[in-house]
């Protein structure tokens, strides 16, 4: 079946080129066609993880371009974290494509949406199969391609344009670094294939320093992609892209490609210790830093986003403190209960056309069904026992802990602490309390779009017991089997962690129930008590605001300095030649008077001088 | 029989041809310049003749030459001072200094 | 199949137009338009077919030729004959540029239907035109190289100065002067060679000077001076900064149809000679130029950029993109190794593509909106969807994203510098942050946003339109998808290039 893995990315793809072309025609028919084909890679993605785990890992390239004496190959590679995550990703994606049938129906350019949908998928299938770090960079940039494009879906509107516009940059701010690095590392091993990069590392043939050099550079496209300060501020701009694609790529998939590139590359990264202690603060901070911002704000789409890149914070901090496992688990649950979370808040965006928290509140009675599956998420995304986020979690404290971080360990417990808070204070607001807007026509999702929430429901509860310290830790001793640089596939921890882990989750719970479910304590005594810290806070820390007047005004700055050099030196001095050659020009005119005498005494004296130079010298001038 | 040597006729047409060429390059009047450039003319046929009769090899080429010259010249004259009435009629002057039309 | 004076009849096939539409009266304006058209197939098919024999292990030393043409006797060197012989031959790489050449030649043609007025006398300069294009890359020696490099300055200048924009004329006389002044240098260079050596054939000069190590034919600073002088000849065309305010002002002024050439094609001799005569000629001299040639790119890439991002008009903004991306020509050149020459080549033929491409949009956009100030045009997405998505297509071809070809020429030439000069190179990746910076800022002030009221009624793409479009984005993504498809036949080029270097 193994061998069989290339046609994977070949569905979404063949639904992209089918759409693109025939699109305008099918309309509506165009979501059975993207649906059909995802559920395809789906199936056989699913019988490709079934495979792997009964056979070694299948690899498979050709020679795609000839450099000089290099060969570089092109093809595709299935073990055991690129079987999981092509699983992931198609089952995402299968399910968005459906529930999109429901959320984006009568929209007139569907069939452009679930034509990018499908470039997206291709991408990131591709992504997920690829042997080398070339192909991977490859299909890197087509994922923020694809991205791209459906944050700015709908162009007319200028914040989407504007958001498409800054995920692309940014992102590509951090895929310069991967590039950089990624060819840093092809003139030291000679390969960009992920076998021969690893042997060298272990062979010890790269220098230490320049195995810091190269893993930070290739760690800034992570921090780029995963939305890890200080590149994050793209993504919660991304939330201008429909509901359904947020869930897609802002949450579950193409978000994680940082940690999964981070976690493939491992065993460079592994290499050198500033480069995962860099990683781990930067995870930790990210973590704390984004949570703290997601207290406070009122779109429901914006705290999700928020929230979103405070986990992926948590995963590379547990990758910077050599919780491989710990990070591709909280990856995988992550993906559920955010897709989870996003597709609620679609369904309810769907049911009262706004995204203002401000303006929902008591939604629970209206929305039998999206309001049950929106706590799920919630429960898990917070830690709370039993369910998925719980053990994920608990395993990334675990692996900070044991690893010696214990400051970037207790930044942690506090970001969780937040993470309780906020999901919880989005909740309530939501959902309980009196009806703060126009709730007259609120009416449940279609089917189509409540299916795909009860799967991820499911999944949401279910998938940490894969990997939990009770039941056997079946996912990581899989993920780690047959190589000793991945780490253990198990840590020990302390017990007490999971009391405090739990602790806190339920405490944030209790905090935000106390001020947006019962109302005891009063919902401003923040931002009335330390209005200056809440100020920061609801503007995000200034950091647009900083990058605007440091980055965008100063290249534009730089740039009429150029323009400034280019009229007045480039263009001055060819009009100074010209200038110069036009008045030769002048002079030479002068003589022409038109006076035929003075032509005549001229040619006279010219003929003089001749006949008095040739008399002289006799024509030789030695 | 002494006869004037072939210097004096030189030194004739050189003092002529000298004359013309002064009047020609800085007389005002276009008749005048006219008649500086016969003048011109009539020092080469003094050469010639000169020449035909005491040169290193005395022939009738020379004042055959001469009688060209001055057919020539006569033509020339008659074209000149055709061209000189056409501008006349149009300027109502004869002043060279007026005819630069061959600026621009 | 290669019949004797096979590149003979290649160049000069479009002479047939320009012979037929003599005889066609001027106002006959569609029968005109389908004869420039047809004109241009012959050498596109004749490229085609020899390629297609090159790819199947034909020799394309078999397609040389070679026929007596002048000759003269130099009085102080008794019994020896200076002779300038009619010498036409190919490689893989002018084979290349022959290809495109042609391609892009059919593609303008096509372009060509919003000519306003006078078809008769602009088609038979655009064909004139291609002759000298054809020409310069078929042929095998200097004096003759260099008499279609000026064929193809006098149909241009007549071309921009008589069917451009508002300030044609001004446009059309910077263009010649400039080119003319570097046709100068040129002339200079190529006397020089042929006094010294007694030849003029390029591959006979070539092994002359190789073999001339101890500098007895010409002197190591004479050789340095000629580099330097053909550097700044080709350098007009390529253009180097800061040679290259004529080229702006062309890429505003001249019609898209002959931008789509002067972009795709003009320019690309500039990069032709620097590494056909630069590179062969005087190996030795250029590896010790190389590192001012990686840093001129890198200038060349980021100026280009940074200037690109605050221009106002689209045209504007494609001309800088197009100084910038020459400077990855350069910087492939500089790093002076397999992958950084291939690089080069390759961002020749692919900035070709896109740069037509792109002018073939603005022609399509300029002849419904009367104008290419961005500010005037936004919405292009809801009035005209298949053009705004052409567009957009285009722009990521050209700010590099994989699976189009600007990107394999941008990874490989940044691969090869990367090796020779890291922290050079690393300064030049700046650009490919920028690139994407003003393409974006362009296209999508272009194509997202509110339609404006009175661009609703525009109609999209016409089949007449799309065709060339959809031709040049297959060939952009099957070199991008399958790069292999062109180096192929650029190893042995290349291979001769650093033999010549020594290695």
């Amino acid at each position: 079946m193994m061998e069989n893995a290339w046609i994977i990315p070949l569905f979404p793809l063949l639904s992209f080129l089918f759409l693109i072309v025939f699109g305008k025609r099918l309309r509506a028919v165009s979501a059975y066609i993207g649906i059909f084909l995802t559920f395809a890679s789906f199936i056989i993605s699913l019988l490709v993880l079934i495979a792997r785990f009964g056979s070694p890992t299948y690899k498979a390239e050709g020679i795609w371009l000839t450099i000089g004496d290099y060969q570089l190959t092109a093809g595709y590679e299935v073990n055991q974290l690129n079987a999981l995550m092509l699983v992931i990703v198609s089952l995402v994606s299968f399910l968005v494509h459906m529930y999109s049938k429901g959320y984006m129906h009568g929209d007139g350019r569907i069939s452009v949406f679930y034509a990018y949908l499908g470039l997206f998928t291709f991408a990131m299938l591709g992504l997920v199969l690829s042997p080398n770090l070339l192909q991977t960079y490859i299909f890197w940039e087509l994922v923020g391609l694809g991205s791209f494009l459906l944050i700015g879906f709908y162009f007319y509107k200028e914040e989407a344009k504007a958001a498409a516009k800054k995920a692309f940059i940014m992102t590509r701010i951090g895929d310069v670094g991967l590039f950089i690095g990624m060819i840093l590392l092809f003139w030291q091993v000679g390969s960009f294939e992920y076998d021969e990069i690893f042997a060298a590392v272990s062979a010890g043939m790269i220098s230490e320093q320049m195995i810091t050099l190269i893993a930070l550079l290739i760690f800034i496209g992570a921090v780029g992609k995963s939305g890890q300060f200080p590149l994050h501020t793209w993504l919660p701009d991304a939330m201008e892209g429909p509901t359904p694609v947020s869930a897609l790529i802002h949450a579950a998939t193409m978000v994680a490609a940082g940690v999964y590139l981070v976690a493939s590359m491992f065993p460079l990264f592994a290499a050198s210790e500033t480069a995962m202690m860099t990683i781990a603060i930067i995870g930790a901070f990210t973590a704390i830093f984004a949570a703290s911002i997601g207290i406070v704000q009122k779109d429901i789409k914006r705290v999700l986003a928020y929230s979103t890149v405070s986990q992926l914070g948590f995963m590379m901090l547990a990758l910077g403190s050599a919780g491989y496992v710990a990070g591709v688990f909280h990856l995988m649950t992550h993906a559920f209960f955010k897709a989870l979370l996003f597709l609620a808040a679609g369904s309810v965006i769907h049911a009262v056309h706004t995204q203002d928290i401000e303006k929902m509140g008591g939604l629970w009675k209206k929305l039998r069904v999206t309001g049950p599956l929106f706590l799920i998420g919630t429960l898990a995304i917070s830690g709370v026992p039993l369910l998925s986020g719980f053990f994920s979690k608990d395993e990334i404290l675990v692996s900070t802990w044991v690893h010696g971080h214990t400051f970037l360990f207790w930044l942690a417990v506090v970001a969780a602490f937040f993470t309780a808070f906020y999901m919880f204070r989005l909740f309530f607001m939501v959902f309980t309390g009196e009806a703060r807007g126009k709730t007259a026509n609120v009416k449940e999702s279609p089917g189509v779009m409540v299916i795909p929430m009860l799967i991820l429901a499911v999944l949401a509860i279910g998938a940490g017991y894969v990997n939990t310290p009770w039941f056997g830790t079946f996912l990581g001793d899989w993920l780690t089997e047959g190589n000793q640089a991945l780490g253990h596939g198990h840590v020990e921890g302390p017990a007490w962690i999971m009391v405090v882990a739990t602790a806190v989750s339920l405490l944030g719970i209790l905090l935000a129930w106390l001020m947006y479910g019962k109302k005891t304590i009063a919902r401003d005594w923040f931002s009335a008590g330390v209005p200056t810290v809440y100020g920061i806070l609801a503007n995000k820390y200034y950091i647009d605001e900083f990058y605007k007047m440091t980055i965008v005004k100063g290249t534009t700055a730089f740039s009429r300095i150029l323009h400034f050099i280019e009229v007045i030196v480039v263009e001055g001095i060819m009009k100074m030649v010209a200038g110069i050659i036009s008045g030769l020009s002048k002079l030479g005119s002068r003589f022409q008077s038109g006076q035929v005498q003075t032509y005549g005494t001229v040619a006279f004296l010219g003929l003089a001088i001749l006949v008095i130079f040739f008399a002289v010298t006799g024509g030789y001038l030695k | 029989m002494s006869t004037v040597p072939i210097s004096a006729y030189l030194t004739l047409a050189l003092v002529l041809f000298c004359i013309g060429l002064f009047g020609a390059l800085t007389k005002r009047n276009t008749v005048i310049v006219l008649i500086s450039i016969e003048l011109m003319l009539n020092a080469v046929n003094i050469n010639l003749v000169a020449f035909s009769k005491l040169g290193m090899a005395p022939s009738i080429d020379g004042q055959v030459f001469a009688l060209f010259a001055i057919a020539v010249a006569a033509a020339e004259a008659a074209v000149g001072l055709a061209i000189l009435i056409a501008l006349y009629r149009n300027r109502k002057s004869v002043n060279i200094d007026e005819f630069n039309t061959l600026k621009n | 199949m290669m019949f004797p004076y096979y590149l003979s009849l290649l160049v000069f096939s479009p002479l047939i137009g320009i012979l037929v539409l003599v005889f066609i009266p001027k106002v006959k304006e569609p029968f005109i338009k389908l004869i420039g058209f047809l004109a241009t197939l012959p050498a596109l098919i004749l490229t085609v077919i020899a390629y297609i024999a090159h790819r199947n292990g034909a020799e394309l030393s078999e397609l040389a030729e070679k026929v007596g043409w002048m000759q003269f006797v130099n009085p102080e060197m008794a019994g020896k004959i200076y002779s300038i012989d009619y010498e036409l031959g190919v490689d893989g790489f002018s084979l290349l540029m022959l290809m495109l050449t042609a391609l892009l030649s059919t593609l303008a043609a096509i372009a060509s239907i919003h000519i306003k007025k006078e078809w008769k006398g602009y088609f038979m300069l655009f064909l004139l035109l291609e002759i000298g294009m054809l020409g310069v890359f078929a042929a095998e020696n200097l004096i003759l190289f260099f008499i279609f490099f000026e064929i193809t300055l006098i149909p241009t200048f007549f071309l921009i100065g008589k069917w451009g924009y508002f300030e044609k004329e001004k446009a059309a006389f910077k263009f010649l002067v400039y080119n003319g002044l570097g046709s100068a240098i040129l002339l200079i260079v190529i006397m020089v060679l042929y006094a010294r050596t007694g030849t003029s054939n390029i591959e006979a000069i070539m092994s002359i000077m190789a073999s001339d190590s101890d500098h007895l034919v010409v002197s190591a600073g004479t050789k340095m001076g000629l580099l330097i002088a053909l550097v700044v000849a080709f350098g007009v065309k390529l253009p180097i900064f800061p040679l290259h305010s004529w080229m702006v002002e062309v890429h505003v002024q001249a019609p898209p149809s002959i931008v789509m050439l002067h972009a795709g094609i003009l320019l690309k001799i500039g990069a032709y000679g620097l590494i056909k005569f630069g590179m062969g000629i005087f190996p030795d001299q250029f590896q010790s130029l190389a590192v001012w040639l990686a840093v001129l790119g890198v200038i060349n890439l980021l100026y280009g950029a940074f200037l690109a991002f605050i221009q106002t008009d689209f045209k504007k903004v494609l001309a800088y993109s197009s100084i910038s991306h020459m400077g990855v020509v350069l910087i492939g050149l500089g790093a002076l190794n397999a992958a950084g020459i291939q690089g080069a080549i390759f961002q020749v033929v692919s900035h070709g593509l896109i740069a037509a491409l792109l002018f073939l949009l603005v022609s399509i956009v300029h002849e419904r909106y009367g104008t290419s100030d961005m500010a005037k045009i936004s919405g292009l997405a809801k009035s005209m969807p298949i053009a705004a998505g052409i567009l957009l297509t285009a722009a990521l071809a050209s700010l590099g994203i994989p699976g189009m070809s600007g990107f394999i020429s941008e990874f490989m030439a940044f691969l090869g510098l990367f090796k020779e000069m890291p922290v050079l190179a690393a300064i030049g990746c700046l650009g490919i942050i920028m690139t994407a910076a003003y393409l974006l800022r362009a296209v999508l002030s272009i194509t997202f946003g509110e339609a404006k009221r009175e661009n609703t009624e525009v109609n999209d793409v016409a089949p007449l339109e799309a065709i060339p479009a959809a031709i040049l984005v297959g060939l952009i993504v099957l070199i991008g998808v399958y790069p292999n498809i062109l180096s192929g036949s650029l190893t042995s080029t290349i291979e001769t290039i650093l033999l010549g270097m020594g290695g």
